[in-house]
């Protein structure tokens, strides 16, 4: 197997976000019985070999690329890693974090993040201190409310910005432009770890 | 893995959590989130104005173990040091003192970056009140 090779291009896919998931299966399923091992049991070991590491790298492929999130974040890890190399395979950045410029969250929803946050930890403490449950349940709802819309705003703009990207690819977009797009999609993908623990942050504490 | 000892001591018993009065002049909010993991990790500074030294240093974090640890860890070292001291103070050495692995080095970016974002935020306000001090003085009883 080509050691250059993505998820995408192994199924023989451009590296868009809305893939066509019938289109996606085919692909799989043709690619699942070229490459079975039962077919090989018979080959050389370097040949078995191969059609076994093939059939692996196919099923990640497969069940990374069938899922929205996991396609996303495949994606940008995989264009970050072009991007710092010149070309070929994904590559992880150790200080990602930190380092100045990068992976920045908007200050508006760190300050939103911690006041939830608080809320929830007041709301740990009124039950400590034997509150009624239905009053606790009341704070947690509508705490969760605006969470909620923000979630859905969140999801529109991930759709937009998809929309986007694949149209970009379509029709040759320079490099500055979809570096632009993936910019806003890493951003908006890294923000989706912030309302996703406070929605489940408020679930535990409904669920108690 | 397993949380080192330090790490754990931190987290049961966190140093300095609270808040300081976010308006006050000498005091400096950082905040600063960890999007990998959504963290967010608030920390503040009281600075003495005639010493320049670091008087009071709070943090509250939402967060795993670790992240708690190293602000706790941050306050604790920031107590004591002049401004420019703890703008020194660097992530490898809470990582050190932590023994984090190498899975929870951004916590101690989180840290590092906390501690220069409330200094960031002293050093406008102070920058802000001399303008302001400047411009019209003392305004009349």
């Amino acid at each position: 197997m080509a050691r250059s090779a993505d998820f995408f291009s192994f199924l023989g896919l451009p590296r868009k976000l809305n893939l066509d998931m019938a289109d996606l299966e085919q692909r799989y399923r043709a690619l699942s019985r070229q490459f079975h091992p039962d077919y090989f049991y018979n080959a050389p070991a370097a040949e078995r070999r191969a059609s076994l590491e093939q059939s692996s790298y196919l099923n990640d492929a497969y069940r990374t690329l069938r899922d929205p999130i996991r396609r996303l974040e495949y994606l940008l890890t995989l264009e970050e890693g072009a991007a710092e190399r010149g070309e070929g395979a994904p590559a992880k950045r150790d200080r990602g974090a930190g380092a100045p410029g990068v992976n920045k969250v908007p200050p508006a929803l760190l300050e939103e993040v911690f006041a939830l946050n608080e809320e929830l930890d007041e709301v740990r403490e009124m039950r400590a201190g034997g509150a009624p449950a239905d009053q606790l349940k009341g704070r947690l709802e509508r705490a969760r409310l605006p969470i909620d819309a923000k979630r859905a705003d969140h999801e529109a703009e991930l759709q937009e910005l998809s929309t986007r990207w694949d149209a970009a690819l379509d029709r040759g977009a320079p490099d500055e432009e979809r570096r632009a797009i993936l910019q806003s999609l890493r951003e908006r993908f890294l923000e989706r770890n912030y309302i996703a623990n406070l929605l489940a942050g408020i679930e535990r504490e409904l669920s108690l | 893995m397993a949380y080192s000892s330090k790490v754990i001591d931190h987290y049961e018993n966190p140093r300095n959590v609270g808040s300081l009065p976010k308006d006050d002049v000498n005091v400096g909010t950082g905040l600063v989130g960890a999007p990998e993991c959504g963290d967010v990790m608030k920390l503040q500074v009281k600075v003495n104005p005639d010493t320049g030294v670091i008087d009071d240093a709070k943090f509250k974090t939402f967060g795993c173990g670790s992240a708690i640890a190293s602000s706790s860890l941050a306050t604790e070292w920031l107590k004591g040091k002049t401004v420019d001291q703890a703008l020194a103070i660097k992530n490898t050495e809470i990582v050190a003192e932590l023994s984090l692995p190498p899975v929870k080095i951004h916590c101690s970016v989180l840290a590092e970056d906390a501690i220069k974002a409330a200094i960031a935020d002293y050093k406008k306000k102070q920058a802000a009140a001399n303008r302001a001090e400047q411009k019209q003085p003392q305004p009349t009883a």
